[in-house]
C-alpha cells in the first residue's frame, strides 16, 4: 500500500468532512445531479461546490456535464483504495475454492 | 440471480470429484474443518446445522491450541447434494448482526458435469459505502464529535 501514500492522503483528506463523506454515501446508490446534491445539504451553492471539487480533485468523484446538467459519480476505484475489500473477499473465496479442490480430489483423503 | 458487478462476487469450477464427495466436503463438520480455513491456521467447527435456520459457527486458531470466534452464521436454503445458502447479516442466534468485514450471502450450488462437479459459488455483499462508513472513517466520525463538543464547552464557558 506505501506507494499509494500521496492518494491516500487525498483520499482521507477528502473523506474528512461530514457533507463530503454524506456525498459519498449518496452517490453510493447510484449518480445524481449537482442540483439535486445540493438540494440536500443546507449550505449555499458556491459553498457546496468547493465540496465538490474537493472530492473531483481527489478523485473520488467523476462529474460529466450534459447541456447544463453536471452529473456526480462515485468512483468506486479510488474507494477501494481505502478499502479493496471485494478484491480482498474474491481472494479469500478463490482460495477456499482450491482447498476445496484439493482436497475432494486427493485419494488419500476419499478412499470409499 | 441478479449480480451487482461492484457488490458481489461469482466463481465457478469444474472439480474433478464426483458432487457427493464435494457435498460432504461441505456437510461433515470434521472434512469441512480439513479446507475451510488457509493452512497453518486451524479451523474447528462448532455448528453445522444443515437446515433453513440453522447455525454455522466456526472458531479460528493459529497455533493449534487457542481457538478464536470466527464465523458466526445462519443457513437460509440447504438442498441435499445441489445447494446450500448462508448469510452473516444474521447470526446464528438469529440477532441481526454487522459481520466484519462486510455483511454477505453466499450461495454455493453443485451440478454434475463430464469431468465431475460443476462448483459455483456467489456471494452478495451489503453496501460497502456503509461498510467503509464504519471501518474507515469511524476515526474521522469521532474526531468531529470531540471538536463539536469541545466547541459547545468552551462556548459555554464565556
Amino acid at each position: 500500500m506505501a506507494q499509494y501514500s500521496p492518494e491516500l492522503d487525498g483520499v482521507f483528506l477528502a473523506l474528512a468532512d461530514p457533507t463530503r463523506r454524506a456525498v459519498v454515501r449518496r452517490l453510493g446508490h447510484g449518480p445524481m445531479s449537482v442540483g439535486d446534491l445540493a438540494r440536500e445539504f443546507p449550505m449555499t451553492l458556491p459553498s457546496f461546490m468547493k465540496h465538490v471539487r474537493t472530492l473531483e480533485s481527489n478523485g473520488l468523484i467523476r462529474t460529466v456535464k450534459s447541456g447544463r446538467v453536471r452529473t456526480c459519480v462515485l468512483n468506486r476505484e479510488r474507494l477501494a483504495l481505502v478499502d479493496d475489500w471485494l478484491a480482498e473477499q474474491r481472494r479469500i473465496w478463490e482460495e477456499r475454492t482450491d482447498r476445496l479442490e484439493q482436497f475432494v480430489t486427493d485419494p488419500e483423503e476419499n478412499r470409499q | 440471480m441478479n449480480l451487482d458487478r461492484d457488490l458481489d462476487l461469482d466463481l465457478e469450477r469444474i472439480i474433478r470429484a464426483p458432487r457427493a464427495t464435494v457435498w460432504s466436503a461441505w456437510t461433515d463438520p470434521s472434512r469441512l474443518e480439513r479446507w475451510w480455513v488457509p493452512a497453518p491456521s486451524r479451523c474447528r467447527v462448532e455448528r453445522l446445522d444443515l437446515r433453513p435456520g440453522g447455525a454455522f459457527v466456526t472458531r479460528l486458531s493459529d497455533d493449534g491450541a487457542e481457538f478464536v470466534p470466527h464465523m458466526d452464521a445462519c443457513f437460509l436454503a440447504v438442498d441435499e447434494l445441489e445447494r446450500i445458502v448462508f448469510t452473516n447479516a444474521i447470526d446464528s442466534a438469529w440477532r441481526p448482526a454487522s459481520p466484519a468485514p462486510v455483511a454477505m450471502t453466499a450461495a454455493i450450488t453443485l451440478n454434475d458435469h463430464p469431468d465431475g462437479t460443476h462448483y459455483r459459488v456467489v456471494v452478495r455483499h451489503g453496501d460497502p459505502e456503509a461498510r467503509a462508513h464504519h471501518d474507515k472513517l469511524g476515526f474521522a466520525e469521532g474526531w468531529g464529535t470531540v471538536a463539536a463538543q469541545l466547541a459547545a464547552l468552551t462556548e459555554n464557558m464565556q
